[in-house]
């Protein structure tokens, strides 16, 4: 970038200099103060030095709304830009991204956040903290799985997942309300019905636990060593709202199908208290499959609803 | 923040033309084009096209993929169900793409499908814009 850039171009508010081969974008932008749109697509740009020490602190940092750094060499998200807390829209796809930082919160302001075409494995919980996030694309990763705390994004009107390594999704994802485009296609998700994928029988002490809570058996500290009180005090619900029952540390995932699109089945990740959890909870001898489905159409069919206009084929 | 169907001549009736914008990452669904012929033209990027062989009737089973290209600046592509079916998509991270599309008859609904099953699934296809005018709906 050529020296006094700042001197000739005070008012600048938008700099493209995509595909320039550059390997570093220099000092000579920070004291830009009106810059909002930064386009530097295509360059040679993620090494060590690649973004100028102190952008955040600079009047640049201050301005900035837009920042595109797709198709450059980045193999993490350079640490320097997340003090950009105006910042609304960053795109680094096409780059070799291994992983996203959890100071990606940090970025309050962000609207739209574009990650597509890296080589992402996991999703940080801490993504969901981005209050404005609306926008966000994590396609052709290599993402096995989503955090259920991104189902907090209440901002959030389109979420691109496809092709990536995901086999399920969090029930969760059916609480993001104001979702209005996902796409999942190129994904492995698992097709027909999977019962009890992993299933760790419960410890003596987990059942005797379980009806001391279900059978609201009484006690008092006095009656239990403290260990014991602290353990029952830890006790889940069993996310089936039709159940009754708790669970401490074990319990079944079971991917059970939310239908969209009519046939189409969608897998998502219940944990329940035992494979033969339905409703309500009790000795059911009932046949649990035909039963179980059913609870799952129930209680999901209004959000599946939703989906439905919402699924991207 | 998904590709835009931009409608631009309605030909009296006999055809569409219409301008697709991609965003980076932008793809469509599998789809069929409801007995018509459709012509498309890329003028600006890349798109990558994808054909699939009709489902089985019975189809419980991934769909049939029997070739993909990627269409550069200027290609033009034709399909009709007699052919099979496709996915248009814009697999680039760094440009979006712009295509010019002809149906004859106009068509407003066609069937999607899930790859994963070969189930269908039929839509009604909404314009962004008409004649430069935003369409709000």
């Amino acid at each position: 970038l050529p020296a006094g850039l700042a001197q000739w171009f005070p008012a600048l508010e938008e700099l493209d200099v995509s595909g320039t081969g550059l390997a570093e974008l220099g000092a000579e932008l920070l004291a830009l103060p009106r810059l909002r749109t930064l386009l530097a697509k295509n360059n040679r740009l993620g090494g060590p030095g690649s973004l100028p020490k102190g952008l955040a602190q600079a009047p640049l940092g201050r301005s900035l709304r837009v920042l595109n750094l797709s198709g450059n060499r980045f193999a993490e998200v350079p640490p320097a830009l997340l003090g950009l807390r105006g910042l609304q829209s960053l795109s680094l796809g096409g780059n070799r991204l291994h992983g996203i930082p959890p100071d990606i919160q940090e970025l309050r302001s962000l609207e739209f956040l574009y990650l597509g075409g890296n080589f992402i494995t996991s999703i940080p919980p801490e993504l969901a903290n981005l209050p404005s996030l609306s926008y966000l694309v994590l396609c052709d990763n290599k993402i096995q799985s989503i955090p259920p705390q991104l189902a907090q994004l209440h901002s959030l009107r389109s979420l691109s997942l496809h092709n990536n390594l995901l086999t399920y999704l969090p029930r969760e994802i059916l609480n993001l309300v104001h979702l209005e485009e996902l796409s999942l296609r190129g994904n492995p998700l698992v097709v027909r019905f999977v019962r009890d994928l992993t299933y760790n029988p419960p410890s003596l002490q987990e059942l005797a636990g379980r009806t001391i809570k279900t059978r609201n058996v009484p006690y008092a500290p006095s009656d239990l060593p403290e260990n014991l009180v602290r353990y029952l005090s830890l006790a889940s619900n069993c996310p089936n709202p039709k159940c009754g029952g708790v669970y401490f540390d074990s319990c079944v995932r079971q991917i059970k199908f939310v239908d969209f699109c009519g046939k189409y089945r969608l897998p998502l990740m219940h944990y329940l208290c035992s494979p033969e959890c339905s409703s309500p909870c009790s000795s059911a001898s009932q046949s649990s499959t035909s039963q179980s489905e059913s609870d799952s159409e129930d209680e999901a069919s209004v959000a599946a609803r939703r989906m439905q206009k919402v699924l991207l084929g | 923040f998904r590709y835009t169907r931009n409608l631009v001549d309605s030909g009296n009736g006999k055809f569409n033309l219409m301008i697709l914008c991609w965003g980076e990452g932008h793809g469509s669904s599998i789809h069929d084009h409801t007995d018509s012929h459709c012509f498309m033209k890329i003028l600006q990027g890349n798109l990558k096209e994808t054909l699939f062989e009709w489902p089985e009737k019975k189809g419980n089973g991934e769909m049939v993929k029997k070739s993909e290209r990627v269409l550069r600046e200027n290609q033009c592509a034709y399909i009709n169900d007699s052919i099979g079916l496709h996915r248009v998509e814009n697999i680039s991270h760094t440009e979006s793409a712009v295509s010019l599309h002809l149906y004859s008859p106009p068509f407003d609904s066609c069937n999607t499908f899930d790859q994963r099953t070969g189930h269908k699934h039929k839509v009604k296809m909404t314009f962004y814009s008409k004649f430069g005018e935003r369409t709000l709906c």
